[in-house]
């Protein structure tokens, strides 16, 4: 019991009053980061590098990894109460959280929220703590080809996530992908769709369209709705989950979680796109899939899950290979080697007291992070009971704020007001939101590995199929979509 | 393959130091008393994590705690297009003497590649600090074993693919292409893989999904700890200190590449101002704080002042504009 000995002597460390006290400032900060849209665990973290100039690498450490995984967990509660997700890998929770809110059951679903992120937060843990050095093997088997091919997998989801038109929803998607390819091209260093502008150049944010489409469209729906008043004072709702409840989301939960823990796994994947798969792969395995986007609890649940698993598993590539899967853990990984810690293959022998300390402090730091939660949640959901002028100005300052917090960039707030415009106008006519989100997030990594991978080969397509994990991906992706219509023929030739 | 980087670099460091303090008094005898007199804002223009934003930090933070100035330097991220939308701003406040900003190849390589109207003539160089250099890894199984092995082996065959962390026409690209040229084959004949960073071509590497890569020395070292990859060639004129890894040029390949990276401020600042800050990082590298940075990070001092430092950009456009001509990616 390798594992369990080393464990013990991360808590050793994690358990120090001083680490203690840092896991807690970490996390408390995560979450109140991760509430304001925007503001997200980059610039928390950037933030935070001066404070860890004089810590002790693994002090240092565990007080990041703190803000990020916190941030994480505190960004579901704007996304459910506002529809303004507070991180870019809550969106997906907004699906189904902010129609529970709206239902009068936002404490429920902040509740949900918080519960599935701690079993996600405690199952990445579990999955870094015996298997992190394996699972660096999976994350470098994935090269250009198998990301592509996961990408088309995760496309599949649009199926699911258009609810009543399939066709709006595919239009919805591609406008998602052709966003999602605004900016320098990385292979050949063209511009697209940039119009010549530099604050294109690096291409749109995805928050900054996040809060367009689903917030900023949200208050202007709202303002058009204006005069009747249909809404009278918000109900938080209670808090207790019955044992039903709690039956029916156990298994999405623990699914979403392995799931999302093996996107973070991935660089380049991480939370969002991990919150995104576990939604849709909810969504279609649920008997009650349709009542997804209406207020379905496991539509909060899944996501939540995943992202939190997703986050935890991220740490994998940064610790074992040295090698940062996102801007949140390329940050991470420069205050590292600031602090004179260099990730990769030799951190596990060469520094155990930062590797085990870090990773048991994210059990302290995730039981923390339930505690200060839960308890607030009848507060922080009094928000609604703001006035609605009041609600809805809330809202909007949030949205620019957090645009605005981004790149400090006056830019960003043309855009965002353009992206609720678009979010308006796609909601007044049954476009959905959500495609559009995932061909954003999917679009970019899909276009760039499907070139490289092409590239590779010479401009063969037959390394898609050449190459057993892509091709096995992209037979999930092919059965996704041919099931529901074999079942529908053989519906139909039983009826006739 | 042991790797040990820290008393060698550290005598490396020590003989830069001399260097730096003949360069400082040089400076000094000609500094006025100019001084800020509110704090100067030190852009990194990028997001936080990369190696503007590394500097930046690092050198606030050493002028802070060696007490080399009244007055904060304000590390402040501006990013956007690769640079351009920073030196955007930073060229419309031209006079602006509380305002500097970190450098490295990429304001000779983005103007170049036609999407920055401003290039490194818009600003005033303050500083040559630092320096990096270019490092082509190959799995530990490849049958590659030197650079010479690989050039020959991309000269039958174009296919070959070498990954590296940045845009097509980018600085890793420019650095391999380069040193293909100086190997006698077309710089267009590298089948360069561009990847969204270092740490993700390193992944396809360990995968086997590209046959090398080309990344940052600095970048390489705790890869090559980790005895799953070997180096065939580094872009630097001699050896660096600690890392046994043979030059381009013992190899027969004559080309080296920097990754140099400096400080530079708006154009129409008064001379005292620049002559001002041009002493203050002189006077920097010279203390502990600065040569225990260094020592970590793996940067290699490569202090020049202003002049030197104007005269040495000139020589890099000229090098670069060249390669990528060869490449069909000149559009400035």
């Amino acid at each position: 019991m390798e594992a369990l000995n080393n464990l013990m002597y991360g808590f050793s460390i994690a358990l120090d009053p001083i680490n203690l006290m840092y896991v807690f400032i970490g996390v408390f900060a995560g979450t109140i980061i991760g509430m304001l849209p925007g503001l997200g665990p980059m610039s928390a973290l950037a933030l935070m590098i001066p404070i860890t100039f004089n810590l002790n690498p693994a002090t240092g450490l565990i007080l990041m990894a703190g803000v990020y995984y916190g941030a994480i967990f505190g960004g579901s509660t704007s996304s459910i109460l506002l529809n303004a997700p507070g991180v870019a890998g809550t969106v997906a929770t907004s699906f189904d959280g902010y129609p529970m809110a709206q239902k009068g059951m936002a404490g429920k679903a902040l509740a949900i929220a918080a519960y599935a992120s701690f079993v996600g937060g405690t199952i990445s843990i579990i999955g870094l703590m015996f298997i992190a050095p394996l699972l660096s093997k999976v994350a470098v088997s994935f090269g250009p080809a198998e990301y592509f091919a996961l990408m088309v997998l995760g496309l599949t989801a649009v199926v699911s996530l258009s609810d009543k038109s399939l066709v709006k929803g595919l239009i919805a998607a591609i406008v998602g992908m052709m966003i999602s390819i605004v900016g320098m091209d990385l292979q050949t260093g063209t511009e697209r769709y940039t119009f010549g502008s530099i604050e294109m150049l690096d291409g749109i944010n995805f928050l900054v369209v996040a809060l367009g489409i689903f917030a900023l469209a949200e208050v202007f729906y709202m303002l058009l709705r204006g005069g009747k008043k249909v809404q009278k004072r918000n109900e938080i709702g209670s808090l207790k989950l019955s044992m039903s409840e709690v039956k029916e989301m156990a298994a999405p939960v623990a699914r979403s979680s392995v799931l999302g823990f093996f996107t973070g796994v991935l660089p380049g994947a991480g939370a969002t796109i991990g919150s995104f798969l576990g939604y849709s792969m909810e969504k279609r395995l649920a008997k009650d899939g349709d009542t997804f986007g209406k207020g379905n609890i496991k539509g909060v649940a899944a996501p939540e899950s995943a992202n939190n698993a997703a986050c935890g598993g991220s740490f994998v590539p940064l610790l074992t290979l040295g090698v940062p899967g996102s801007g949140t853990t390329a940050v991470l990984l420069g205050a590292l080697l600031v602090m004179g810690v260099t990730p990769g293959p030799m951190m596990i022998e060469q520094r155990p007291d930062v590797f085990w300390g870090v990773i048991a402090s994210m059990y302290v730091g995730n039981i923390f992070l339930l505690v200060l939660n839960l308890p607030l949640i009848p507060y922080i959901a009094r928000i609604l009971d703001a006035p609605r002028a009041l609600l809805l100005s809330l809202i909007l300052i949030f949205c620019m704020v957090g645009v605005y917090g981004l790149n400090f960039s006056s830019f960003d707030l043309v855009l965002l007001l353009v992206f609720g415009l678009i979010g308006l106008v796609m909601r007044l006519n049954g476009f959905p939101a959500a495609p559009l989100i995932l061909g954003l997030i999917l679009g970019a990594l899909m276009e760039e590995s499907m070139r490289r991978a092409l590239q590779i080969s010479g401009g063969d397509w037959s390394i898609f199929i050449d190459k057993p994990i892509s091709l096995v991906l992209l037979l999930i992706a092919l059965l996704s979509l041919g099931l529901p219509v074999v079942k529908k023929m053989i519906q139909k030739s039983r009826s006739a | 393959m042991k790797v040990n980087l820290s008393t060698p670099l550290k005598s490396l460091a020590l003989i830069g130091a001399a260097l730096t303090l003949t360069a400082g008094m040089a400076a000094q005898s000609v500094a006025s008393d100019w001084k800020p007199s509110k704090a100067v804002e030190f852009i990194a223009p990028a997001n936080p994590g990369g190696g503007w934003d590394t500097l930046v930090r690092t050198a606030a933070n050493v002028i802070r705690t060696e007490n080399l100035a009244e007055v904060n330097f304000a590390a402040i991220n501006v990013p956007g297009g690769g640079g351009a939308v920073a030196w955007a701003q930073i060229a419309r406040d031209n006079r602006n003497d509380h305002k500097l900003f970190a450098t490295s190849p990429p304001i000779i390589l983005v103007p170049l590649a036609g999407t920055s109207r401003f290039n490194h003539t818009d600003f005033t160089p303050v500083a040559r600090l630092i320096t990096d250099y270019s490092i082509v890894l190959v799995a530990n199984d490849s049958p590659y074993q030197d650079i010479n092995d690989l050039f020959a082996a991309i000269g039958e065959n174009p296919r070959l693919s070498v990954g590296g962390g940045s845009a097509a026409g980018s600085m890793d690209h420019i650095s391999i292409a380069g040193a293909a040229a100086a190997a006698g084959l077309n710089a267009a004949s590298v089948n360069y893989i561009a990847f969204s960073g270092g740490g993700e071509a390193m992944t396809s590497l360990l995968g086997g999904h590209v046959e090398a890569v080309i990344t940052g020395a600095g970048e390489a070292v705790a890869q090559l700890q980790g005895g799953d990859l070997r180096a065939l060639g580094v872009s630097s004129p001699e050896r660096i200190p600690g890392l046994d890894v043979p030059t381009y040029k013992e190899q027969g390949v004559d080309y080296t590449f920097d990754i140099w990276r400096g400080v530079m401020a708006p154009k129409d600042i008064p001379e005292e101002a620049l002559r001002y800050y041009e002493d203050l990082f002189a006077r920097m590298m010279e203390t502990d704080d600065w040569k225990e940075a260094t020592e970590r990070l793996g940067w290699l001092d490569a202090y020049q002042n202003s002049e030197e430092f104007g005269a040495f950009l000139d020589g890099q456009l000229e090098q670069f504009r060249a390669v990528l001509g060869e490449l069909g990616l000149l559009r400035n």
